[in-house]
């Protein structure tokens, strides 16, 4: 009996450490689910806070590119409505069809770029309709899925990381495949599953396949830099993405109000 | 002594700020990353308790975490080295040990002791972190190159501290 506890007296630390490290891997192997705890919630909202101020100063340095882009948005929503116009909205079935998604702006408040699992916090929540699973876009092209929500921020999960997966497929030929991130550089994502029978060339335009009722169909993604062939029947192929994540600063997130309809009928199909 | 523990735990705070405000947004093409925060590991006084370095170091490591949407990565790392630290004050002790009242610091011994001090604690954190990140021995070489580089201004940016802010 003295020996164990002068064991336990001279060895608790190793039963310490033994235990703290078991408490770290367990947070580390919840977190690549999904994290649902509170205290992460919690310090989302104080987090966000913080980097939202931090933000608010790195922003003046953008001004003239933000200012840029926003032109540019301008022009097209302008071609963009009179195009409706002249389509008769009422009786467009294509029009209907996009009147089923809202889209809300949101302003990056805090990203990473260079991690294996990157991700961007933005300042809307629960309270402005963010849900997990709403798609997020950027002027230039698809941004990534959000996560998880508290009540004013929500955290969103790019293309730029190594969970992130997407349904996606060639504007020529119609194949889809799946978009996925090799942690190697923010700019650029693997494209697979695209069988080597269909014919691909460089520069090649990738949109969103609309499978997932995440993304909208026809979203741009980012076009081909270079691909090639490998064992098995499929292409590996480098993407570079329309999105500059590095030069980020609004987005918008999209709710698909036929998404839980969607989501019934292929659950009642897989039965 | 109450004095000292006051003071460890405002620089506590002071480097989780410093960390996710300032050096997190220091990443030089995506192989250079400094994570400063773990001089707060390095500097506790040498008589510190071992429970206390060891919970010390998962509060460091979950501060991080929380704030770069990485639970228990740096929490892992930092409990590690919170572990070993007294082995290697023990291996690397000077021939008479170390003197009541001193800290573990250039000013009290040197240059050399505190740069291999730094550099062995800081090259077992990345290591942990970093393949704890990738989570896989496929990219071997171009993760060790990323540990490797990142100790180096790790440690740079610690031993520079001692010069300018944590003099005594």
């Amino acid at each position: 009996m003295r020996e164990i506890l002068w064991l336990l007296k001279n060895y608790y630390h190793v039963l310490l450490f033994i235990l703290l490290e078991v408490l770290a891997l367990s947070l580390l192997s919840r977190h690549n689910a999904y994290q649902h705890s509170k205290l992460v919630n919690l310090n989302r909202e104080i987090a966000g806070t913080l980097y939202k101020n931090i933000e608010g100063a790195r922003e003046y340095l953008y001004l003239r590119k933000n200012n840029e882009i926003l032109v540019k948005e301008n022009t097209r929503l302008r071609n963009r409505i009179s195009e409706i116009e002249n389509q008769h909205p009422a009786t467009s079935p294509t029009f209907q069809k996009k009147g089923s998604y809202l889209y809300t702006t949101a302003r990056v408040v805090h990203s990473t770029h260079f991690k294996q699992y990157n991700y961007i916090t933005i300042d809307k929540g629960r309270k402005h309709g963010i849900r997990r699973d709403m798609a997020v876009i950027g002027e230039e092209g698809i941004v990534g899925i959000v996560l998880e929500s508290s009540a004013n921020f929500s955290t969103v999960l790019p293309v730029i990381n190594r969970d992130f997966r997407l349904s996606v497929r060639l504007k020529n030929n119609n194949y889809v495949g799946i978009i996925l991130w090799d942690g190697q550089s923010p700019e650029f994502a693997i494209l697979n599953e695209i069988p080597q029978h269909a014919e691909i060339s460089g520069g090649d335009t990738i949109i969103t396949s609309g499978y997932s009722a995440i993304f909208p169909e026809g979203r741009f993604v980012g076009t081909i830099e270079e691909f090639e062939m490998q064992e098995g029947n499929f292409y590996r192929i480098k993407v570079e993405l329309g999105t500059n994540f590095f030069s980020l600063f609004y987005v918008n997130v999209i709710s698909n109000f036929n998404q839980q309809e969607q989501h019934e009928i292929e659950s009642r199909l897989e039965q | 002594m109450i004095r000292i523990a006051t003071r460890n735990i405002v620089r506590f705070f002071i480097l989780v700020l410093f960390q996710v405000l300032v050096m997190d947004n220091i990443q030089l093409g995506g192989y250079l990353n400094p994570y400063f925060y773990i001089l707060f590991i390095l500097l506790l006084p040498f008589e510190t308790p071992r429970w206390v370095l060891l919970v010390g170091g998962f509060m460091l490591g979950l501060s991080i975490d929380l704030f770069t949407n990485t639970l228990g990565m740096h929490t892992a790392a930092t409990v590690l080295i919170a572990f070993i630290r007294p082995w290697i004050l023990k291996t690397f002790a000077p021939r008479d040990g170390y003197e009541p009242e001193t800290f573990p610091r250039i000013y009290y011994y040197g240059f050399n002791w505190f740069a291999i001090y730094t550099l062995i604690l800081t090259f077992i954190h990345h290591m942990a972190l970093f393949y704890i990140e990738v989570f896989n021995f496929q990219d071997f070489l171009s993760t060790f190159l990323r540990v490797v580089l990142s100790t180096v201004l790790t440690s740079a940016t610690i031993i520079l501290s001692q010069y300018f802010i944590f003099r005594k």
